[in-house]
């Protein structure tokens, strides 16, 4: 059955449709909201409440874009309100990005981990830098570069400009590669 | 970073950078990507400078969770699907 037909099914009430798409898309949403909350908790609550809301609005979805780029709307929504009630945290100010952009000779990583699944203190340094990012450089980046949106789709998810979209990629690039230098470097 | 090159390459290293990270493998037929090709040609630290960006990308698409049985179960259940 196509996603398209399980849908229809589901709009119409059909429970076993309803949890096929739950069970398809969990995965990925459940991973995404882990990789802007940075917290299994977190990203739990964000994916049961991304799915509350998805069972709420199905009947809306005219199909006219792709479920997953609706989901991640709807997700991203999510974690950008838990990231602001959050007001505790502070953030990178990324306005200047001369400051992570310098004319200073670079080295090459010394060391590349093959699996970075396997490496507990790179694990940390990537959660420690990503968690510096404003949450929405964050969705910016994992939209685009890690789930693989094009400039297009992540400006409609973020409701913002492909201008916008390429100048938050920007500096999220440029600020993430500068944290994680200070540790893979030596 | 190569010294005395840069006159030579009608380019600076930052500007190759902020164009990595703007870019990086795309919009490879602007005129301004030849200038960038040759850059990098010939300079180690923009070199560099590109594939830490790459890495930077790499870990994080590799950086992966999976789903709990648990939190499947859960998931279900609040959505009130459990027996199906």
């Amino acid at each position: 059955m196509t996603e398209s037909e399980l849908i229809a099914l589901a709009q119409k009430g059909d429970r076993k449709a309803l949890t096929e798409l739950v069970k398809k898309y969990e995965q990925t949403i459940y991973n995404f909201a882990f990789k802007i909350c940075r917290d299994k908790e977190k990203a739990e609550h964000t994916m049961q409440e991304t799915f509350l809301s998805m069972v709420k609005s199905l009947y809306q979805f005219s199909g006219k874009s792709k479920l997953s780029t609706w989901l991640y709307t709807v997700v991203s929504n999510h974690c950008l309100m838990l990231a602001r009630a959050n007001k505790k945290h502070t953030f990178a100010s990324l306005d200047d990005d001369d400051a992570y952009i310098r004319d200073v000779s670079v080295e090459d990583w010394k060391i590349i981990p093959e699996k970075v699944a396997e490496n507990n203190e790179l694990k940390e340094a990537l959660d420690k830098a990503v968690e510096k990012l404003p949450p929405d450089y964050r969705i910016v980046f994992m939209l685009r570069d890690v789930e693989g949106l094009s400039t297009e789709e992540t400006g409609k998810v973020m409701n913002l400009s492909v201008p916008a979209i390429k100048s938050r990629l920007h500096r999220a690039r440029a600020f993430l590669r500068n944290e994680l230098n200070e540790t893979l470097r030596t | 970073m190569t010294e005395n090159k840069n006159s030579q390459k009608d380019i600076s290293c930052k500007e190759v950078m902020h164009h990595i990270c703007e870019n990086l493998g795309e919009d490879l037929d602007s005129p301004k990507c030849v200038l960038i090709k040759r850059h990098l040609d010939n300079c180690e630290s923009c070199q560099s400078y590109f594939h830490t960006v790459e890495s930077t990308i790499k870990f994080y698409k590799e950086y992966n969770v999976k789903i709990s049985n648990d939190a499947h179960s859960r998931l279900l259940d609040v959505l009130g699907l459990k027996d199906d």
